[in-house]
């Protein structure tokens, strides 16, 4: 196992013990994951792409159906009215995984501290129009270009006709204020 | 006669390919003029399994024929979706009877392409494909993606059935290949491409395991597309691909044929020995020892790699040592695998091995990096009475809810030190034996 693959298994249980809740979801874990590789630059070598649900990638769930079978989490499905999700949390070896990766996660705990306060209040649903508005935003920084926050809007609709264009601004204008997308202006109304 | 007037009297043809898993797949005048192209050409030369024929004789298919049965399985599934999901399809996706129509024939076009890109021998060469300026390396989806772009842009973009009836640009294709988001709420579909129940993995089981001649990749495709769905967003969620109540049992077998073909086929420890010596061969062969990168410059030079050309250069001597292992078949031997699944005390004895082997060993190959191996599968069911009701496979089936994904570990040696090795790893075997005795347990390691 190398240190990548020690940091990839760490950070499941580190994430579900600093949730508030003391426990994730997959979506949570799937896009936590995807913030902390692409806007604080941890090198986890995940390769995200784009779903209708979010930025996704299956290594993420190997990485979790790995950390079960080594007792560092357990991840339990919740049922709840029109659907299920997962409940993750730290099992019994999760200080052992832990330990394999001090220096990682020394290095990285002030960017997991950012992550919680950033996107730690974010429910399912938000974390993946969230992490979408951060992928169109990559999407265009890697091209060297911009984007109006209209247009960000505007794409997100495309992608996700449900979230209306009032709720998708919203959000984007939190992540400007937290100085988290690199390639999206502001936008007058007017220009919308 | 110009290229117009031959697209004139036969653009409303279809024509029929005769494919050993599926029947008969039908193809129109445009997806015919794409595969006649020279760069979906080079696919009948690129194998879908490597070296896998080593064990299995028959495993000499391509990756040209999975790609005609993935756009006919990705057909069939779409059809149904469309069918019994429509209004989840209308409410949540805003698509209407046209763009049902029109996004077909993109998602037909997008999963004819999808392995386009493949380098030679597949998924056995994708560790040599190079590193983009994020540091992470390219995949083969990027190359896909690429020569969709440019060298297929023309076929693609300036038939008349495109013209006439779609105006998809390529970048529309490869959009919907790689996950940009671009391809609009169209990303909804890219689960057929690449997800828990894609048309890919549905084909290549099906296929490989005939090819292989076993039976271990083997369900009811059927059973599959009569019964999967798009499952409806919840609480403010995207809606993803699912199954019906009367399926479950089909998925159920799509998820062991899976589990079957990778501990069988996939993982076997002779084709991971091929793999390999192929990857070493090959890092000799290659300019840099590594593939052309999929940008403009680089790409033609790219597709010219394909399994004949390796041949070629392997039947002249090339490809240093490996080159020669692969040549006179006489290859690396495993000395030791872990369990399938492997706990803690699995790992540690795996460590305590390699320590006893020490130079001995020449490569180490971990299951959970092998392309195949996937986490726990998480399909959504949906009841029939009531279809607000979704639970995962795993609650239905007491098989997937045991399943625990493989974390096997192959330990191997030069084959003139096989002898050797296997002493050594008795030694351990034995003193781990009397370790556990002495603590109290019963052996449990033979």
């Amino acid at each position: 196992m190398n240190e990548t693959d020690k940091a990839r298994l760490a950070l499941v249980p580190v994430l579900a013990e600093r949730s508030p809740s003391g426990r994730i979801g997959r979506t949570a874990l799937m896009k936590y994951l995807y913030f902390l590789q692409t806007l604080r630059g941890l090198p986890l070598g995940y390769n995200f792409s784009m779903y209708s649900y979010g930025p996704f990638d299956s290594a993420v769930l190997a990485d979790l159906t790995s950390a079960e079978v080594l007792n560092i989490v357990e991840a339990q499905p919740v049922q709840f009215s029109g659907g299920y999700g997962y409940r993750i949390k730290a099992s019994s070896h999760a200080e052992f995984a832990k330990g394999n990766a001090l220096r990682f996660l020394s290095i990285h705990n002030d960017d997991i501290e950012w992550l919680f306060l950033t996107f730690g209040k974010l429910n399912s649903a938000e974390l993946e129009l969230t992490s979408t508005i951060v992928y169109i935003d990559q999407e265009f920084a890697d091209a060297k270009s911009q984007l109006s926050t209209c247009e960000m809007a505007t794409r997100l609709r495309e992608i996700k006709p449900h979230f209306s264009r009032e709720r998708i601004n919203g959000f984007v204008e939190d992540l400007l204020q937290k100085n988290v997308l690199k390639a999206t202006v502001r936008a007058s109304m007017q220009s919308c | 006669m110009s290229r117009e007037e031959v697209y004139l009297t036969d653009l409303h043809k279809s024509y029929e390919i005769r494919c050993p898993v599926h029947g008969f797949i039908t193809l129109n005048a445009w997806e015919r003029d794409i595969i006649s192209h020279p760069a979906f050409q080079r696919l009948r030369r690129i194998r879908q399994l490597a070296w896998t024929d080593q064990v299995y004789p028959g495993a000499m298919h391509t990756r040209f024929e999975h790609s005609l049965g993935v756009m006919h399985t990705a057909t069939l599934l779409y059809s149904t979706i469309r069918q019994e999901s429509a209004k989840i399809l209308e409410d949540e996706l805003g698509y209407k009877e046209a763009g049902l129509d029109r996004d077909l024939q993109l998602v037909r076009l997008a999963t004819l392409l999808h392995d386009i890109g493949h380098a030679p021998f597949s998924h056995a060469s994708e560790d040599l494909l190079p590193e983009h300026e994020h540091g992470k390396k390219y995949k083969h989806e990027n190359y896909s993606a690429a020569i969709v772009r440019t060298q297929l842009q023309d076929v693609i973009e300036n038939h008349p059935l495109n013209t006439t009836n779609y105006g998809f640009k390529a970048d529309d294709v490869a959009a919907l290949l790689e996950g940009s988001t671009t391809a609009r709420q169209r990303l909804f579909w890219r689960d057929l491409i690449d997800g828990q129940m894609d048309a890919d993995r549905m084909d290549y089981l099906l296929r490989d395991s005939f090819h292989a001649g076993v039976q271990y990749g083997k369900f009811d495709l059927n059973r599959i597309v009569n019964t999967v769905r798009a499952i409806a967003g919840i609480r403010g969620r995207a809606p993803r691909f699912g199954i019906s109540q009367g399926g479950w049992h089909a998925a159920e077998s799509l998820v062991l044929a899976r589990y079957f073909m990778f501990t069988q086929v996939y993982f076997h420890k002779t084709r991971v020995a091929y793999d390999i010596h192929l990857k070493g061969a090959l890092k000799e062969l290659l300019p840099g020892g590594r593939f052309p990168r999929p940008t403009s410059e680089e790409l033609k030079d790219f597709l010219k790699w394909d399994d004949w050309r390796v041949l070629g250069l392997l039947a002249d001597g090339k490809g240093g040592l490996h080159g020669k292992y692969l040549a006179t078949r006489s290859h690396y031997r495993l000395a030791y695998p872990s369990p399938e699944v492997s706990d803690e005390e699995d790992l540690a004895l795996v460590e305590k091995i390699r320590d006893k082997l020490g130079d001995m060993i020449v490569a180490v190959e971990e299951s959970k990096k092998n392309w195949y191996n996937t986490g726990r599968p998480d399909i959504p069911v949906v009841s029939d009475v009531d279809p607000s009701t979704v639970l995962p496979l795993s609650k239905y089936s007491n098989v997937v809810f045991s399943m625990k994904p493989i974390n096997q570990i192959l330990l191997y040696v030069a084959p003139e030190n096989s002898e050797a090795a296997n002493a050594r790893v008795k030694e351990v075997l034995e003193d781990e034996r009397n370790r556990q005795g002495s603590l109290g347990f019963s052996p449990s390691i033979s």
